[in-house]
């Protein structure tokens, strides 16, 4: 049963989930859940993960009737996840409970240490350090819900508008304008940190 | 201090392996079972399929209110006397501004 039920495409675990089997749901948990798992990781906090990857499922369980293409439930459950993080975000700036940390000398420090050694080799070589998490926090921390999202994708996950837009359901012009403005932000926020 | 180039793509590269790092965080895998309990205890999700056949149920369902409203309908029109169109054009051509709906409809 359990290998029979790994030889069976999307498109049919999805046609057995609608006509009544809820447990073949399973299986399409089990096939995605370290793909859903991946995205969550790098969007929102540790703490909030497992919380979201049920919500990411249950959701994608509720929208299955839904899903067009089911050939390409990759896809479809992405933008599920993607979407749960921005909902995410929007809830946070709405009840304003994101502790925003602040960069001490210690980080001014250690960006400047790097920056100053360029080479290449020497940046893949060391092991990051938390001073990048937290920089990376910071940054992301000065961004709204929805700028967050769109330089996370297009800048950070190197997606283009059109992918970008995809997952996040906007229009492309959106993704880009944002994404832009928001680049321009973050090295401006750099660039004040460093000079303070 | 004033950033250059090279040291945008340094600061872009630091940003992006922390993003990218954020991956090897792990996670209990407990969550797995409170999704499928949960969505046990939910009603089977329904396709547009099952919307069209719950339609159809409801149509059939509907069949005798139908036909006694079809019923009734024929018996009242068979006891008014319709009036031809060219009576009552040919009223409201000489001015009856008395006509009364009741009239008009005959009843």
């Amino acid at each position: 049963m359990v290998n029979e039920s790994h030889k069976l495409s999307d498109a049919e675990i999805i046609r057995r989930v609608i006509e009544g089997d809820v447990n073949a749901f399973e299986d399409l948990l089990k096939r995605y859940e370290q793909h859903v798992l991946n995205i969550l990781k790098k969007h929102i906090p540790h703490i909030q993960i497992e919380e979201t990857a049920q919500e990411v499922f249950f959701r994608a369980y509720q929208g299955l009737p839904t899903v067009k293409q089911t050939g390409r439930f990759k896809q479809w459950i992405s933008a599920v996840a993607i979407r749960a993080c921005y909902d995410f975000w929007r809830r946070q700036y709405r009840s304003r409970e994101i502790p925003m940390s602040d960069l001490t000398e210690r980080h001014r420090r250690w960006l400047e240490d790097v920056i100053s050694d360029q080479s290449d080799r020497s940046f893949h070589e060391s092991r990051l350090q938390k001073e990048a998490f937290e920089l990376l926090d910071w940054a992301l921390g000065k961004l709204s819900a929805e700028d967050r999202m769109a330089f996370e994708l297009v800048y950070l996950e190197g997606l283009s508008g059109r992918e970008a837009a995809d997952l996040l359901g906007w229009s492309v012009v959106n993704v880009k304008v944002r994404s832009h403005r928001c680049r321009k932000k973050i090295k401006k926020l750099i660039s004040e940190f460093m000079a303070a | 201090m004033k950033f250059f180039k090279e040291e945008h793509e340094v600061l872009k590269k630091i940003l992006c392996r922390a993003y990218y790092e954020k991956e090897r965080v792990k996670v209990s895998d407990h969550w797995q079972h409170g999704v499928m309990r949960r969505i046990r205890n939910l009603e089977p999700v329904e396709s547009d399929a099952s919307f069209f056949i719950r339609f159809q149920q409801l149509v059939w369902r509907l069949t005798p209110v139908v036909c006694l409203l079809i019923l009734i309908l024929a018996t009242v029109l068979f006891r008014v006397e319709i009036v031809p169109k060219y009576g009552v054009f040919q009223l409201l051509l000489n001015g009856e501004e008395e006509l009364s709906i009741s009239q008009f409809v005959g009843l």
